[in-house]
């Protein structure tokens, strides 16, 4: 039966993604500007490392990539979810605003709440996430608001979502514009994209999100894929099409605003790791958004290595390596996209 | 009972009414037409009997129930719609598609039990498509892929199939195919289609009902021979045709047709 074939490729991808990971997440524990050999990780691991390792390895190293792999997760699936419900290959959190409008929000909540964009207060690692959400919420309102037209038209949606994205993009400018210098520059490093709060407590803070919102997101497979059918047809099929989709479209819009808080304006990442993902695993749900995240943990996983060491003690931001590697893929979709 | 019936419906887009206070029947069990010239409001009003339009007036009832107060969900398991040339996502197999037809009888995550397996299975037999099952939708040609959007509409085992213009876009062979796989429903499994249909002789030869519309107006209804007159032709498309039988089907046929000139046109507003 095909079913059981596809099932089999899906556990064999995942097993092979997983076990890619675990390599990569080796890897890069051994890299940085302080230098820990293979065997002292592993004493490390196990407990048996030097106070100092252990600090640079379980308090620096581990959480920062356990929020890549979180974050990575997140925006694949965030994508997955909006190109599923605009039915346009092209939308992606990043590119119709939503992460624009998550940073609007970040950027006021430290600029108004915490004065410096140095370090994060208790506090405001728990609150950070919620206004991100809210920024994240404010974009999804305004770009449906807008684009809609009688329901929700593919193209319009992108448009005005390019739009929204530009319009919060200028809104954060004035506000950089007020700010320090080195305000300045920490901010435009972590709007392109920048694994910040690399604590345990940041991990904390969002994990219980993610274990809530991407089991969420794959439960409701079935849902995106007949509200990709078109509306007509769904309906047909006996769904609730408006309230489901803005169920769908609020958990993707949650899960990007989350990742906004931990990574910053990280784009091209939720356009592209689902696009491989239905590339490998065909149009159903079920199938795409488990191998789109792990897809997803693995180009961050890998971006943020590559930028934390290539240039070494120069750190380039995580969101610069992901476009880098992930520009030409999305050129080659637009071309492609008629 | 009539399957599906309309009460005074007035249905538009905004401020433009499309359809004026139609009473129609839908009869249990027959292959019903509705006809008429583009613009007449025939797929609006296709779209509100299936609930994807929303009336602005007047009700939809079926099965004596008032259709908006049914869970749409219910609906989908005594009905079936099938737009006008539906898109499938690119490398869907035709058996995913005709699973999604069991999306009325599943919940959640939608694992297809034993049960849905075989009415699938029963679905793409009774298309021809058991052989193709598992190549992509959009591999298949236009003949073979309406098959497989009437193989998803059928797997939701529905006594009720809405169909908008399913030969659009398809030549003559296949046109025929696919109207002759509704007609097989309808005679050994009694399935009720309601269907909106361009060509004129088609309509006459499949259905055991006919409704022409024109500017949103019922003009006539009734069998094929009662509706497929020269009077009835003339006042709902402008044309000047000649109707014949089939020496084939024993049906009304169109044979070739006028358009006409101005001043019948005239007499016939004059005439009204």
């Amino acid at each position: 039966m095909k079913i059981n074939t596809k099932q089999r490729k899906l556990v064999k991808i995942l097993s092979i993604m997983v076990l890619l990971v675990i390599l990569l997440l080796l890897i890069s524990l051994n890299l940085g500007v302080v230098k820990i050999s293979p065997m002292n990780v592993f004493q490390t691991l196990i407990g048996n490392g030097t106070p100092k390792d252990q600090f640079v390895l379980l308090e620096l190293r581990l959480p920062r990539m356990v929020l890549a792999i979180l974050i990575g997760a997140g925006l694949a699936v965030s994508g997955s979810i909006l190109q599923a419900i605009s039915k346009n290959d092209l939308a992606e959190p990043g590119i119709i605003g939503i992460n624009a409008g998550a940073g609007f929000a970040v950027v006021l909540f430290i600029f108004t709440f915490q004065g410096t964009m140095t370090g994060l207060s208790a506090l405001g690692i728990w609150l950070l996430p919620i206004f991100a959400f809210l920024g994240a919420l404010t974009a999804a309102a305004l770009i449906y608001i807008l684009a809609w037209k009688k329901g929700i038209n593919p193209i319009r949606l992108v448009l005005v979502g390019i739009g929204v994205n530009s319009g919060f993009g200028a809104a954060i400018t004035i506000m950089q514009i007020k700010m320090n210098p080195q305000d300045f520059m920490k901010a435009a490093v972590w709007l392109s994209g920048d694994i910040w709060g690399t604590n345990w407590n940041f991990v904390i803070a969002i994990l219980p999100w993610f274990i809530l919102l991407i089991p969420y997101a794959i439960w409701k497979s079935h849902t995106l894929n007949i509200l990709s059918l078109g509306d007509q047809l769904a309906i047909g099929l006996g769904t609730s099409v408006e309230r489901e989709r803005l169920k769908v479209l609020l958990v993707a819009v949650a899960i990007a605003g989350f990742c906004v808080a931990a990574g910053g304006g990280i784009s091209f990442l939720g356009l592209v790791a689902p696009h491989i993902a239905r590339k490998i695993m065909g149009p159903k749900h079920q199938l795409i958004l488990p191998v789109a995240a792990i897809i997803g943990s693995f180009i961050l996983l890998l971006s943020d290595a590559i930028g934390q060491n290539l240039l070494s003690p120069t750190q380039i931001s995580v969101g610069i390596v992901v476009a880098i590697i992930s520009a030409p893929y999305f050129i080659y979709l637009l071309m492609k996209t008629n | 009972m009539d399957i599906l019936s309309t009460e005074h419906l007035k249905i538009g887009y905004e401020e433009k009414i499309i359809v004026h206070d139609l009473n129609i029947q839908i009869q249990s069990g027959k292959i019903t037409t509705i006809i008429g010239p583009n613009g007449c409001g025939k797929s609006t009003l296709l779209k509100t009997l299936a609930r994807i339009h929303k009336a602005k007036e007047g009700f939809v009832y079926l099965e004596g129930e008032q259709i908006h107060k049914i869970p749409t969900k219910k609906i989908a398991q005594r009905m079936a719609v099938l737009p006008q040339s539906p898109e499938a996502p690119s490398g869907l197999t035709i058996f995913d598609l005709a699973s999604y037809g069991r999306s009325p009888h599943q919940k959640g995550f939608a694992r297809l039990t034993e049960k849905d397996k075989e009415v699938i299975n029963w679905a793409l037999d009774v298309t021809g498509l058991t052989e193709l099952k598992n190549q992509e939708v959009d591999t298949l040609s236009g003949g073979q892929r309406q098959r497989a959007w009437i193989a998803m509409a059928i797997a939701q085992e529905t006594n009720l199939l809405l169909l908008d213009e399913p030969t659009t876009y398809l030549d003559m062979a296949h046109q025929l195919e696919v109207l002759q796989l509704l007609k097989k429903l309808n005679e050994e499994e009694g399935r009720t289609i309601v269907m909106v249909i361009h060509d004129l002789n088609h309509a006459a030869r499949f259905s055991d009902h006919m409704i022409a519309m024109k500017s949103g107006k019922l003009i006539k209804e009734g069998t094929a021979e009662e509706v497929m007159t020269e009077e009835v032709l003339k006042e709902v498309f402008q044309i000047d045709a000649v109707v014949v039988k089939d020496p084939r089907t024993n049906k009304p046929a169109c044979l070739s047709y006028e358009l006409l000139k101005n001043q019948e046109k005239k007499e016939l507003i004059l005439a009204k």
